[in-house]
């Protein structure tokens, strides 16, 4: 099984590096939470390995293959995936169109629905016309519906009301169940960490903090000075 | 009056083509392409190159032709899209305004400053309406301009690649990180348009005043024919176009008139500027 590896990676991002000589690796079946501060570097560092910021040094392969130069579109096909921060729904497209840019059969479209019955209602009509949860639910679906080995998640829970953010969590815990490598970073520290194997945490563009999820959740203190920025 | 009207629906006609395309490439691709019309121009005048000077039979020589349009687009695209991908509908627009000055000098140095001997692709009449002539030109170009205008819709509309293109129109970075190639797509989006442009300019500029400037400056009455559909809408872009041919060629029967037919679509423009701001000023004066 190949493994997702992000080595030393430095990205630059207007007056310098915003994420500092980062490493982690993504295994198949296992969520990596990414948590920190605001503005600690978090979304660029996704943006950096999807494509989306260019890498100032380091590197990011998926096994023996050498994401670093290769296009957005080289790195979905890799089985990349990327939920971008904020609702990045097509507003112009239909719920279905939006989900079946990425899903290969009607079976497909089917399956995503099945996790999201509140889109099923809506399936024809505009995103932009959907609330701001339901948009929210319409990227995830889309994502999934791309079947991915890899899963870039950026605050899941932005928009969601609590109750259908913590009915998605095991959606997401069920989908590295079946295999899948996911990168989750969350404003809710603990639910996060909750459902993850492992956790990283970023402090002004460094990790300050890696090891078991478990771990971390049982001590709020080392949390909290990872948070701080103080490496250990 | 209605001679004058009818013999202005051949422009009108070309004027939808063109503005079909502006708006397909302002939708598409987030560019106001003001080289639309001067790449069929170039392209019409290749094809005119070619029956004098290689004795190529007409409909090759238009066919060579067209396909230059198509191919000249197309690069501008590829340039378009390899350096100015991340930049902004005004910096991409600036560009094709220069490719335009660039093209009409071009024409210039190559094929000299006088009309060319255009030989019609199509001529003569093709029906009359109470007694007044519509001819084949007319015919053809307003034929064109609609059923470029459905294909697109339809293409749009229902099919994977429409999605697509609406979807990379929308939200470029998000729609490659979903695995839609955005150059590739991008650049049929620009052959597609340069192949249609040159296709309609080639029908029409054997009657028409077909100088570079005159050629390459279409695109002042298809951006007023555009604008009505907001560079959005098609049916609008279409309507529009053959609405300014019409009165134009109304307007050019009047002595006293015949000299505003060349502000017409200024006019135009002004007008529905003035009119699509009305809202703002109202919610401004709030
Ligand atoms: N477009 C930009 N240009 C220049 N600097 C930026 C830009 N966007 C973000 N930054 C800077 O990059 C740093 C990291 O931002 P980033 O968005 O990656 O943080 P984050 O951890 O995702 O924060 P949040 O939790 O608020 O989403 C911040 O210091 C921010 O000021
Ligand atoms: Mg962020």
């Amino acid at each position: 099984m190949n493994t997702l590896r992000v080595n030393g990676v430095t990205v630059a991002r207007g007056a310098g590096p915003v994420i500092r000589d980062v490493s982690l690796e993504l295994v198949p079946g296992r969520i990596t939470a990414l948590v920190g501060p605001n503005g600690a570097g978090k979304t660029s560092l996704l943006e950096a390995i999807s494509g989306v910021l260019p890498i100032a040094s380091g590197s990011v392969h998926i096994g023996p293959h050498d994401l670093t130069r290769q296009s957005r579109v080289g790195r979905f096909r890799r089985g990349l995936a990327h939920i971008e921060q904020g609702r990045a729904v097509f507003g112009g497209l239909t719920v279905l169109e939006n989900l079946r840019l990425t899903a290969r059969t009607g079976e497909q479209v089917d399956q995503v629905l099945a996790l999201f019955p509140e889109l099923a209602k809506r399936a024809d009509s505009p995103a932009a016309l959907l609330s701001g949860g339901e948009q929210q639910m319409v990227v995830l679906a889309r994502a999934f519906a791309a079947n991915p080995a890899f899963l870039l998640i950026d605050e899941m829970s932005l928009g969601l009301a609590p109750v259908v953010f913590t009915r998605l969590l095991p959606v997401v815990s069920r989908f590295a169940a079946e295999g899948a490598a996911i990168l989750l970073v969350e404003q809710f520290t603990h639910l996060a960490l909750g459902i993850a194997q492992d956790a990283v945490v970023v402090s002004s563009g460094r990790v300050t903090h890696q090891g078991p999820a478990p771990d971390l959740l049982a001590s709020p203190a080392t949390l909290h000075t990872a948070y701080l920025g103080e490496s250990r | 009056m209605l001679q004058g009207a009818l013999a202005g629906l051949a422009a009108g006609g070309l004027y939808a083509v063109l503005a079909v395309c502006l708006t397909l490439m302002s939708r598409l691709v987030r560019v106001v392409n003001f080289a639309q019309a001067a790449t069929g121009m170039v392209g019409s005048y290749l094809a005119v190159w070619l029956v004098v000077h290689t004795g190529l039979p007409e409909w090759a020589a238009t066919l060579g032709g067209i396909l230059l349009g198509a191919g000249l687009s197309a690069g501008l695209g590829w340039i378009v899209c390899t350096w100015l991908a991340e930049t902004d509908t005004g910096t991409r627009s600036a560009v094709t305004a220069a490719v335009l000055l660039l093209l009409i000098s071009l024409s210039f140095i190559l094929f000299g400053n006088k009309p060319q001997p255009f030989r019609p692709v199509l001529a003569g009449p093709a029906f009359q309406v109470g007694g007044v002539v519509v001819s084949q030109v007319t015919v053809a170009t307003v034929g064109l301009a609609v059923l470029v205008a459905l294909a697109c819709r339809l293409l749009l509309g229902r099919t994977a690649v429409g999605v697509r293109l609406r979807a990379l129109s929308e939200r470029p970075t998000t729609a490659e990180l979903l695995g839609i190639p955005a150059k590739p797509l991008s650049i049929a989006v620009w052959a597609g348009t340069g192949l249609v442009a040159t296709l309609a300019i080639s029908v029409v500029a054997p009657s028409q005043s077909n100088d570079p400037t005159s050629l390459a400056m279409l695109v002042v009455p298809a951006s007023a024919a555009a604008l009505l559909g907001g560079f959005r809408r098609l049916d609008l872009a279409v309507g529009g176009g053959l609405v300014l041919g019409v009165v134009e060629g109304a307007v050019a029967q009047s002595d006293h008139l015949s000299l505003v037919r060349y502000f017409l679509p200024l006019l135009f423009i002004v007008a529905l500027l003035l009119w699509s701001q009305r809202k703002e000023v109202w919610d401004a004066a709030r």
